[in-house]
């Protein structure tokens, strides 16, 4: 509102150069010199004036724009944190960044730029209109003719604008998606010696974004001068009929200037009006595309009477079964896994063994009344509560780019304290990767991530293995946290893993025999439902599905040994 | 690898917050300044082959610009035929002439601007074509360590950026120069003394925009990174949601953002600020030369003499009121103009040196004549080859095998024994670093890439499609396609009747990646394409993936018709496959272990009987 206001004060200042304009020139005709001094050091006054409520009013009114992109982005970020994997599913990383860069900055322009210019345009034309009506009512009706051909040919080039923009955009896209194609292709496309091929696929899509791009930049082209053309023709105008009133007696010559100084002042907020237009336009559609994400319900929710879970760590699957749209993934899933017990649960890829997992921990959808964690429904349970009883390890184990240190103090509230250190390096010690963090040059300073030190899958792994074991929670899920780890590293880990899950209860998913063998009891998935439960041995010795898996991986061993 | 070593502004890693003392020294360097100008000569030879529409255009500067220029001097002519010389037909001339003068600048300023676009525009599809032509010469192992993604940005964004130079008129700097030189030329022949006067505001207002630009640079260099390390940080929490969630940290890493998110508020904020007083102080500048205009304008007019001199001077003030407005447009859209030279400047730094990467396969010249092949010449030939892609990592030890001409050969092995590799250095994909492969007889050094490549037809393992017509991508190219042989190739493999069944049959629409087919159909074009090649060496990379038992039969006896007649190298997976080549050759880490049939190397019960139980296993118990 501030803003708004100093732009009525700025508006004002700036208009009344023209109305001291017409004093001073009437003046020196009339030949009274001193008149016209002091109205030139008036219009030096009302012209630093106006620096600094320009400057004010700009800065305001643009700062509105950033402080909706800023509350905006930090909701982005806090809804995001509230979806579930559904969302995640459908809308690929990109989009969602392309949305919360490229559209939130189309929103930012269209309140700070949009409002500044669609305001100032309002104040301008009133005040300009005002003046020039006090000075001659005839002149401001043949100054303002060209003015209505100004503003259909500024909002037809508007229109204009931003279909052809979109066709541009629309171009350029195919162009890209072109060019990632034969990239993406590339060894094949070398392989049949067929590149100029390639390159006539390409020069298409290039042409064509050229075509689409000239129609845009053309029409940019003409718009210009078009403006200014049309935005002359009312000073032309002014010029023709003014002089003749001159003439004739019934306008003064300072009054002339004047409104020549006002037609000049209007032609801006006039042009801007096309922009505006698209501006609008623009903000508009993304403001409904990051709507969309801030819309999106959370597949996740807290049940209005949760409680904290308060138990041994008993989990109870009881009937899950649970699809992804059409296909199935997981049906009629039934096993106990008991307190401060290990079980494993094993299967081959797409045995529904990792969607298993996550449904235990709650981080994919968990359907009401079929998992229970010490007699509670899992979702019955205080979200917060759960995470803190329930520790997740991923099997894509996803690092920040951050030290090593707070990604293993991930749940730590900080990671410089003694204690905190100690905690860390004792859980790097239990997931087998201490030595290898100490012999990094920065040790657990080491950046590592999408940014930082490039890692190996296995001591990625292990590192998230860590990041898991911290907390030290009642239950620990792990989702095939080894497959990346050679047999010597994973029977090491194993071994520490096996002193760290006394008193507690653990759940190892796993595709290989030797760790699960390690387990107290064994569950074993094939394409979503169990087909044996037991201990290793009695297992093996049934000579079914699992003893089956073992032999394989025998064989797989020796070869590797070969 | 120029392009790898030196990593350009856009994908680097904004400075991480969280990581004191750990120093990145290349995250401080400067962006390009006006100074790196230089980049911008090697642009030259892509405008060069449209210099006719640069040269119109900027032929037409002086034009508008003079267009410009006369109109207010028209004024005060018009002004002066009222006051001065109270003469009607000089007034309705200088009227007529400001009308003139509009439509002038009008005309001039289109077609300056049309022609600066076409030649801008034409310009940069040469240089995306030439970038993308470069992309295609790379050697493969770029593409082992480069993202496509990286590559991609050359072409498309980056080559955009550049192309923001013309279509924003930012190249047109030079003419805001012209019109700048022809103001002051009209002030000083107008008047010297109020010309004079009015310079006197120029000191002044060059060392503030100076300071301002300054600061704008530094506030502006802020808000890059800060929006970087934003978006960096969005796009980790978006890939490590799930991690966030299970370890409960969603309000730590709110607050993290909004520390960032406000520092970038705050950078803006500085931006903003610097922005409006930049505008505002060249507003308020030009109205102070106003007031010293009129206020000299008080003083002179007492010292003219005669009453027709001193309405004379009207006229010329007033000429003086519109050409100082002029004066000061150019100046205030400076910051705008220079951001976009500057982000175009980043932008040519990067297409430029990844056009300096000279990593590319050379193009052979030599053509030598195709010898027949002799009686007793393998067709193909590996002799005691070793590869490694960098350095010690060797990943084949000295292969030696021989294809005979017309014959079978399966490559067996454990995922990463070795095979792929061995294919592609058939096809000079990469280079061996020992030993030599003979194709015909040739040492395949000595044979053109191009030839060599033409001489096999290949179907890998993940099937490639392209966005065109299912003809198309069976002849792979988008022209001259027979028809008639592509339902040759689509009989043969036994996939003419599935395309047949989509309305538009052979020219149906095939989307991105082949989206609109299944597995299946997608690998039986792939096959459809090797036989449209119609080349003497098939070379086949079996999918692994399991499809249904229809397919399956469908797939087996098009493998069959796609190796009858032809030397065949298969990477094989299906038993039926392996089992009807007239040789197996196994592969385990990186060497030839065992060669011969499959019973003979089954009775050998080493490697091959281990890989055949481990994958066949169970298939085996069901026969």
């Amino acid at each position: 509102m501030q803003g708004i206001g100093l732009l009525l004060v700025t508006n004002a200042l700036d208009k009344g150069i023209p109305w001291l304009l017409r004093d001073a020139i009437d003046a020196l005709v009339g030949g009274r010199l001193g008149a016209v001094a002091r109205t030139a050091a008036l219009v030096a006054t009302l012209a630093i004036s106006m620096a600094v409520v320009r400057t004010m009013s700009r800065t305001r009114v643009f700062n509105v724009g950033r402080d909706v992109e800023y509350e905006l982005r930090n909701d982005l970020l806090a809804h995001l944190h509230r979806l579930g994997p559904s969302f995640f599913q459908r809308v690929p990383t990109g989009e969602t960044m392309s949305r919360a860069i490229n559209d939130l900055t189309q929103v930012r322009v269209m309140v700070g730029f949009g409002v500044l210019n669609i305001v100032n345009s309002i104040f301008a034309y009133t005040i300009a209109l005002g003046c020039m009506l006090a000075m001659s009512p005839e002149l401001t009706l043949w100054a303002v003719l060209p003015f209505p051909l100004l503003v259909l040919v500024a909002r037809l080039m508007g229109k204009a604008m931003f279909s052809r923009s979109q066709a541009s955009q629309e171009a350029l896209g195919a162009l890209s998606s072109r060019v990632q194609e034969s990239l993406a292709g590339v060894r094949l496309v070398r392989a049949f010696g067929v590149e100029a091929e390639q390159e006539q696929l390409f020069e298409v899509a290039n042409q064509r974004a050229l075509e689409k791009n000239m129609s845009l930049v053309v029409l940019r082209g003409v718009m210009w001068p078009l403006l200014v053309g049309v935005a002359s023709l009312g000073t032309f105008l002014v010029l023709f009929h003014g002089t003749a009133m001159v003439r004739s007696g019934t306008l003064s010559v300072g009054g002339l200037v004047a409104f020549l100084a006002y037609v000049e002042s209007l032609k801006w907020p006039t042009m801007g009006l096309g922009y505006i237009m698209a501006v609008l336009q623009r903000g508009r559609a993304s403001f409904l595309r990051v709507c969309e994400i801030l819309d999106a319900e959370p597949d996740i929710k807290e049940s209005q009477h949760a409680e904290n879970p308060a138990g041994e760590g008993e989990l109870r699957v009881q009937d899950l079964s649970y699809a992804y749209g059409e296909r199935s993934v997981l049906s009629g899933v039934t096993f106990t896994a008991p307190a401060n017990r290990s079980l494993a649960i094993l299967g081959r890829t797409g045995s529904g063994k990792s969607t298993l997992a996550g449904l235990l921990a709650r981080v994919v959808p968990t359907p009401t009344g079929h998992v229970f964690l010490d007699g509670d429904d899992l979702t019955e349970l205080r979200i917060r509560g759960l995470r803190d009883t329930v520790g997740f390890a991923q099997q894509e184990p996803f690092l920040f780019s951050d030290t090593i240190a707070r990604n293993i103090g991930y749940a730590l509230p900080e990671t410089d304290s003694p204690v905190a250190i100690e905690r860390i390096r004792a859980a790097a010690r239990a997931a087998s990767v201490l030595d290898e963090i100490e012999d990094l040059p920065e040790g657990f300073a080491t950046v590592v991530g999408e940014r930082g030190v490039q890692l190996s899958g296995g001591q990625k792994q292990r590192i998230a293995l860590a990041r898991a074991l911290l907390p030290q929670p009642r239950v620990l899920i792990m989702d095939d946290p080894l497959s990346a780890v050679d047999a010597k590293t994973e029977a090491r880990i194993l071994d520490a893993l096996e002193a760290a899950s006394k008193g507690r209860t653990v759940i190892l998913v796993t595709h290989r025999v030797a760790a699960a063998s390690r387990c107290d009891s064994i569950v074993v998935l094939d394409q979503g439902r169990v087909v044996e439960q037991g201990d290793h041995a009695t297992l093996v010795g049934g000579g079914g599905f699992y003893a089956q898996l073992a032999a394989r991986q025998r064989l797989e061993e020796e070869l590797g040994a070969l | 690898m120029n392009d790898v070593a030196r990593k350009p502004e856009a994908d680097r890693p904004p400075p991480n917050p969280n990581t004191k003392g750990a120093s990145r020294p290349q995250d401080a360097e400067a962006e390009p300044t006006l100074r790196d100008l230089g980049l911008l000569k090697r642009l030259l030879p892509y405008l060069r082959p449209h210099w006719v529409m640069l040269a119109a255009s900027f032929a037409l500067v002086p034009i508008s610009s003079l267009a410009t220029l006369l109109q207010p001097y028209l004024i005060k002519h018009t002004l002066d035929a009222v006051l001065v010389q109270h003469d009607e037909a000089l007034w309705m001339r200088m009227v007529t002439f400001f009308g003139c003068a509009v439509f002038a600048e009008f005309v001039a300023g289109f077609a300056e601007s049309y022609c600066m676009q076409l030649a801008g525009q034409r310009s940069m599809v040469d240089l995306r074509r030439e970038v993308f032509r470069h992309a295609q010469r790379m050697r493969i192992r770029y593409y082992d360590n480069t993202p496509i993604g990286r590559v991609l940005t050359r072409v498309t964004n980056d080559v955009d950026a550049l192309a923001e130079l013309f279509s924003s008129g930012a190249v047109m700097a030079i003419a805001d120069i012209i019109t700048l030189v022809g103001i002051i030329v009209f002030m000083l022949v107008l008047d010297w003394r109020l010309s004079l006067i009015t310079f006197l505001a120029l000191p002044p207002l060059a060392f503030s925009v100076n300071w301002i630009r300054k600061r704008a640079r530094e506030a502006f260099r802020a808000i890059r990174a800060r929006i970087s390390e934003l978006n960096a940080y969005l796009s980790e929490q978006v890939q490590g949601i799930l991690v966030v969630q299970a370890y409960g940290r969603e309000a730590a890493c709110a607050e993290e953002y909004r520390r960032i998110n406000e520092s970038y508020r705050v950078a803006n904020y500085r931006s903003i600020r610097l922005d409006a007083q930049l505008y505002s102080v060249v507003e308020s500048v030009s109205m102070c030369c106003v007031a010293l205009v009129l206020f000299y304008a008080s003083v002179r007019a007492g010292v003219i003499e005669g009453s027709a001199r001193q309405a004379a001077y009207i006229g010329t003030v007033v000429a003086f009121y519109q050409y100082i407005q002029q004066f000061f447009v150019p100046i205030r859209d400076l910051s705008t103009k220079y951001t976009i030279i500057q982000s175009a400047l980043a932008a040519a730094e990067r297409v430029f040196s990844f056009l300096a990467n000279e990593d590319v396969e050379p193009v052979d010249t030599e053509v030598a004549p195709n010898p027949a092949l002799a009686a007793g010449t393998p067709a193909i030939d590996f002799d005691h080859v070793d590869f490694s892609y960098r350095g010690d990592d060797i990943v084949l030890h000295d292969v030696s095998f021989h294809v005979a001409p017309g014959e079978h050969v399966a490559l067996v092995g454990a995922t990463g024994a070795g095979k792929t590799t061995t294919v592609s250095l058939l096809l000079r994909l990469y280079e061996n670093t020992a030993g030599a492969i003979r194709v015909a007889g040739r040492d395949i050094r000595s044979v053109p890439r191009r030839e060599l490549r033409r001489s096999f037809a290949v179907v890998p393992q993940d099937v490639f499609l392209f966005a065109g017509t299912v003809a198309q991508n069976v002849a792979f190219s988008p022209n001259e396609v027979d028809d008639a042989r592509v339902r040759g190739a689509l009989t043969r493999v036994g996939a003419l009747d599935l395309v047949e069944r989509r309305p538009e049959g052979i020219h149906t629409r095939v989307e991105e990646r082949g989206a609109n087919f299944s597995a299946g159909e997608r690998q039986l074009l792939a096959f459809a394409r090797a036989l449209y090649r119609d080349a003497p060496f098939m070379i086949l990379d079996e999918a692994t993936a399991n499809i249904d038992s229809e397919t399956e039969a469908r797939l087996q006896v098009a493998v069959s018709e796609l190796m009858r007649g032809r030397t065949a190298i298969v990477i094989a997976h299906r038993l039926s496959t392996i089992q009807k080549a007239d040789r197996i050759i196994v592969f385990h880490r990186g060497q030839i272990v065992e060669q011969g049939t499959h019973q003979q190397l089954l009775e050998l019960g080493q490697v091959y009987a281990h890989l055949h139980q481990l994958q066949f296993g169970d298939s085996n118990a069901a026969e």
